[in-house]
């Protein structure tokens, strides 16, 4: 029987494939970036919100939890675009 | 037909808890789980300055590593996850052996992991990629095999907990253990779905 939860772990597996795809392709660029941190975001998201059960939570634990999977993807932008400034910001001499 | 039997043979129904404000699990295992989000951000961090310092090593690392063992690492955590959904759904309407169940198909593709991960380092040994090779897999090694230190710990509690469901030990009035090994085991989860794109995916 295909449940809620079953629903939720199918969508993970095909997001997860979807990103092996994108990893087999060997693309490389911003747009793999992009997509790569809205996977993030999403999964991210998905397993908080469903396998946590956090929608209903402590909303402090949740909102910690959230500001995880979204910060981390936020970064990887940040380094995708701005890489030289964080090289320079993190050089010591 | 007996009680025992109706329960191993019934479906095991999605249960979520909405009680608005809850806690779940114990706050207890909260302290760890962020304990240890916070530990992966500042190693994430590590990854990040390494980049931003050596885009070019980053940029052709994964090339050599094998796609398809991230990906079936993945897959195997997802699912055991998914399995552990099921086992708190299950002990939620005090069907302990469903519960029990899928707690041990849980550690059973938890196992998994560290079985494709010894696979994956003979062929990377193999193809001549170690912790020295460069800083990619330096960082690479080091951030995974911390993450599967973590799942070791995962799976020893998820040990424990079955352990613990088959003496009856949990039922629906009681069962903030099963839960918050649950949410340490999703925890795990979501640092793997950050790892697996830093080492597998992005150029």
């Amino acid at each position: 029987m295909i449940g809620h939860t079953e629903r939720i772990w199918l969508m993970l597996i095909g997001l997860t494939l979807l990103g092996a795809l994108l990893g087999e392709k060997g693309h490389a660029g911003w747009l793999l970036t992009l997509t790569v941190a809205i996977l993030l975001v999403l999964k991210g998201g998905i397993v908080v919100d469903h396998y946590m059960e956090m929608r209903s939570a402590n909303q402090r634990i949740r909102n910690i939890l959230r500001l995880f999977v979204v910060l981390i993807p936020i970064l990887v932008i940040f380094v995708h675009n701005w890489g030289e400034d964080i090289r320079r910001l993190t050089t010591l001499n | 037909m007996t009680t025992s039997s109706a329960e191993s043979l019934s479906v095991t129904v999605d249960t979520e808890v909405t009680v608005p404000g809850r806690v779940p699990g114990n706050s207890g295992m909260w302290v760890g789980i962020f304990c240890v989000l916070v530990e992966f951000f500042l190693l994430f961090n590590v990854y990040f300055i390494a980049k931003a310092h050596n885009p070019e090593a980053f940029f052709i690392g994964p090339d050599k590593l094998a796609t398809i063992a991230g990906t079936a690492i993945t897959l195997l955590l997802l699912t055991s996850g998914y399995c552990m959904v099921k086992a708190v759904s299950a002990i939620r309407s005090d069907q302990r052996k469903a519960s029990l169940r899928w707690t041990i198909m849980a550690i059973f593709l938890g196992f998994g992991y560290p079985i494709v991960k010894y696979f994956e380092i003979r062929w990377n040994v193999a193809h001549g990629i170690h912790g020295e090779t460069g800083v990619f897999y330096t960082v690479y090694y080091y951030l995974t095999l911390t993450h599967l230190v973590h799942v070791t710990w995962g799976l020893m509690g998820l040990i424990w907990i079955a352990l613990r469901t088959g003496v009856g030990a949990y039922s629906s009035q009681n069962h903030s253990g099963l839960e918050a090994a649950a949410l340490y085991w999703h925890t795990t989860d979501i640092i793997w779905l950050v790892i697996f794109p830093f080492f597998y995916i992005l150029r």
